[in-house]
């Protein structure tokens, strides 16, 4: 009789994983050995215990669902980490890069019939696989029954029955963007070509890694709207970032519709670049538009509209948007079947969709060979609609022209104002948004300004100054601050000071007196070209008088202003005497007004009289 | 009559939906019932059933015609072993998590009432050798893991399992071996237990 047989024999032999001849022999010695037997029957109790896991598990229709739309998503792309390669293996691969790139470029055609199921903002409508046979129904009974009126049920299926009836649409047929400056709001009206089946129909809009405000989702039918009836919009539960339209539909086949809702990220910025003529006399002036678009979604040949004005918001599109539920769930997260969503609030917000709906409903035409930027006043806002439809990647930017005048009239002008500017003197050029200066067709949004001169005989631009300006409204004047000239001086210099006219109250002690200072400016003009200059004297109080005969224009109570003009390359000078009263005297300089003005009211009434 | 995985899996990559949806309504359970034993956790085992399903509709046209539900069970078992590598923390078993509630037998640990069983002190007993043979699995190297779910609870053939984990049977063996020796010092005597 051979040994007993160790664990591991005793394993291999119960699970079968000796050899043959091992088996063989296993099962001899276990035929006539007792111990072995019974240490056999203590090891499979022991390995019954594993049965404890065995309960079979089943995937749930809801685990299956997930899995189906997830792979109905596009396919991901692994993206690899770049090796060291040699120089003409690198060298190799670019010429390759190249290569495929001219190849694509030269045949763009292909790629017109490429899944959208790749693209990547594609992913976010799907909808009801076509099915175009009628869905069944009492055909002997047809409309003789309520319930089974038109073939279609009357009570709507409580949910999908599986997402694998979702397939991706088609590319959106056309979209419109409403960009709100003033707000980070854009308005999306997209078109988009569904198929139904007659009966009830599941849409599903997925906003993953977008900015899209789902609280804003609207769907209209734009044909057949008295066959089409969209009943609700569900936020399933635990589906994260999607949303589900019920359409109830008496037609089968493809039907327009629109999608509306609000998205934030998208937004537009205004710049000018202005040239001023070798005269300085008059300027050509660009206007550009520049539209960023980080929503997370590609809009492709969208046609874009500019809001300038402000608008009142009650939420911030991007939080709405970032939320974790469309609706979010106080308490936490309560885990609940397709709920239908609060239908007045939907409501409200389909309102004031519409009401922005008309009050941005402009009429579009495309007819001019170059795109232009065409512009139309609202109540509270202006409309720049950008001509033909532009592609706005997602993280792109795009620069578009928005208005250009010839021979805009300018004044340049130097203005010196210590308390503002401290002892530099400031450029700035002049104009209206009016019709005198070749514009004034609409107002100028906010935006940054360049002004270029022409430097040299070759007409070769140089960088003037640069400024931002605010909204401009039509027929208003605007300044540019130009920055500081180094060509004009100007150089204030105290040249006396005294006081006078003291006055004293019971105890001697003074209660008034004046300060009389005579300063002297010299202006200088190195430029070849004249110019006008603007000079701001503040006195820090409104009790004051300038000597006789100095021209000056009383600016506001405390201060005075010099206008001059230079001839070219020359020197100015000016001098007045300034004399400001303190304590007492000021209550003397007011007597002194007063009665100015009695006698000069007592003048005028004799005068009348006579 | 049924359509085979290898045309299911054509049809897919063809672009029919439904034909996807079958592929997971035909091998889910099995998958999932898989990942369950191989994670001891049903919402991860939840998300690497979605993850090995998203493999299968990335990677299915890479499916040459061998046998459908070995390479399927090899991505799951990549995926399981990957997965078990990121998320390697103390295994924490909540008091209502179930491990099967498929069969509309749910065995909740923490839900043991009276209705459930004549012997409230026998199913505790029951609850608790459970928890102690989940627990044995779980500490197997994930490749023994991998060899006893599969051999054992998947009842596939040491060929097959060689197969899926791409080595040889001998291997599959000398792994299964040494999980069932570790095994048979730290599973519970589960005698005169009703399971």
């Amino acid at each position: 009789m051979m040994r007993h047989l160790t664990e591991q024999e005793l394993i291999e032999f119960r699970f079968k994983l000796g050899a043959d001849a091992e088996m063989g022999l296993a099962s001899e010695h276990l035929a006539e050995c007792g111990h072995c037997r019974a240490e056999l029957e203590k090891l499979e109790r022991r390995f019954s215990s594993l049965d404890l896991l065995r309960g079979d598990v089943a995937v749930s229709e809801d685990l299956v669902s997930r899995v189906i739309e997830q792979a109905s998503g596009p396919r991901r792309v692994k993206v690899a980490a770049a090796r060291k390669l040699p120089a003409w293996a690198a060298a190799a691969a670019a010429v390759l890069v190249v290569g495929v790139l001219i190849m694509v470029a030269n045949h763009p055609g292909q790629r017109k019939g490429r899944e959208p199921v790749a693209k990547g903002p594609e992913k976010g409508i799907v909808a009801p696989e076509a099915e175009l046979t009628s869905a069944p129904g009492d055909k002997s009974g047809l409309g003789a029954t309520a319930v089974m009126a038109k073939g279609i049920p009357d009570k709507p299926p409580f949910a999908p029955a599986s997402a694998i009836e979702l397939v991706t649409l088609p590319r959106r047929d056309n979209v419109q963007l409403t960009i709100y400056n003033s707000a980070d709001l854009t308005l999306v009206r997209e078109k988009r070509s569904l198929t139904l089946k007659k009966g009830w129909n599941w849409l599903q809009f997925m906003w993953a890694n977008t900015l899209i405000d789902p609280t804003s989702l609207s769907l209209e039918p734009k044909e057949q709207g008295d066959k089409i009836d969209i009943q609700q919009l569900v936020f399933p539960a635990r589906l994260r970032e999607l949303g589900r339209w019920l359409i109830r539909s008496e037609v089968s086949g493809q039907v327009p519709f629109e999608i509306t809702y609000f998205t934030s990220g998208l937004s537009w910025r205004a710049f000018y670049m202005g040239t001023l003529a070798p005269d300085e006399k008059t300027m050509r002036m660009q206007g550009y538009v520049r539209v960023d678009n980080a929503s997370g979604e590609e809009y492709e040949n969208a046609q874009t509209r500019l809001i300038v004005g402000q608008v009142h918001l009650l939420d911030e599109i991007a939080e709405l948007a970032r939320r974790q539920y469309a609706y979010g769930r106080p308490g936490g997260e309560i885990l609940m079947e397709d709920a239908p969503v609060d239908e007045s609030h939907l409501m409200k917000l389909n309102g004031v969709l519409a009401s922005a709906e008309v009050e941005l409903n402009a009429a579009v035409e495309w007819a001019a060979e170059r795109k232009e930027i065409r512009k139309e006043g609202l109540s509270e806002y202006f409309l720049y609609t950008i001509e033909g439809a532009e592609t706005i990647p997602d993280q792109w930017g795009k620069r578009l022209l928005s208005f250009e005048a010839d021979d805009i009239k300018v004044d340049s002008l130097y203005k010196y104002d210590e308390e503002r500017w401290g002892d530099q003197t400031i450029r700035f050029v002049k104009f209206a948004n009016d019709k005198d200066h070749n514009l004034g067709e609409t107002p100028i949004p906010d935006g940054e300004v360049r002004i270029y001169g022409q430097a040299g005989a070759d007409g070769s631009l140089s960088y003037v100054g640069g400024t931002s300006v605010k909204y401009i409204p039509v027929n208003e004047e605007v300044e540019l601050d130009l920055g500081p000239a180094r060509l004009v001086k100007v150089e204030p210099q105290l040249m006396e000071f005294k006081t006078a006219n003291y006055r004293f109250d019971r105890q001697r002690n003074i209660s008034g007196w004046d300060e009389i200072r005579t300063w002297k400016i010299e202006i200088a003009n190195t430029r070849a070209l004249a110019v006008e200059i603007e000079i701001t004297r503040g006195f820090d109080t409104p009790y004051w008088t300038l000597s006789e005969g100095v021209d000056y224009k009383k600016h506001d109570a405390t201060h005075a202003r010099f206008e001059l003009k230079l001839a070219p390359q020359t020197k100015r000078s000016v001098e007045y005497k300034v004399t400001t009263y303190h304590g007492a005297r000021t209550q003397d300089k007011v007597q002194n007004t007063e009665d100015r003005i009695q006698n000069t009211e007592e003048a005028i009434q004799k005068a009348a009289v006579k | 009559m049924l359509d085979s995985d290898k045309s299911l899996i054509d049809a897919h990559i063809g672009g029919d939906r439904r034909a996807f949806g079958e592929l997971v309504r035909r091998h889910g359970d099995s998958i999932l019932g898989y990942l369950v034993r191989m994670t001891g956790n049903r919402e991860q085992a939840e998300d690497l059933f979605q993850e090995t399903f998203q493999r299968v509709h990335e990677k299915g046209h890479t499916f040459r015609g061998e046998r459908f539900k070995s390479w399927l069970f090899t991505i799951a078992t990549r995926v399981a072993i990957d997965g078990l590598r990121k998320g390697r923390r103390q295994p924490v078993v909540s008091l209502n998590q179930s491990f099967g509630c498929g069969d509309g037998n749910c065995d909740e640990l923490g839900a043991v009432t009276a209705a459930d069983c004549c012997d409230p002190s026998q199913e505790a007993e029951m609850a608790e050798q459970k928890e102690q043979v989940r627990r044995a699995v779980d500490e197997l190297p994930a490749k023994q893991r991998a060899t006893l779910v599969l051999a054992y609870y998947q009842q596939l053939s040491y060929p097959e399992v060689a197969e899926i984990l791409g080595c040889s049977t001998g291997t599959v063996k000398v792994q299964m071996s040494r999980a069932l020796r570790t095994l048979a010092q730290r599973l519970p005597d589960v005698s005169g237990v009703a399971k």
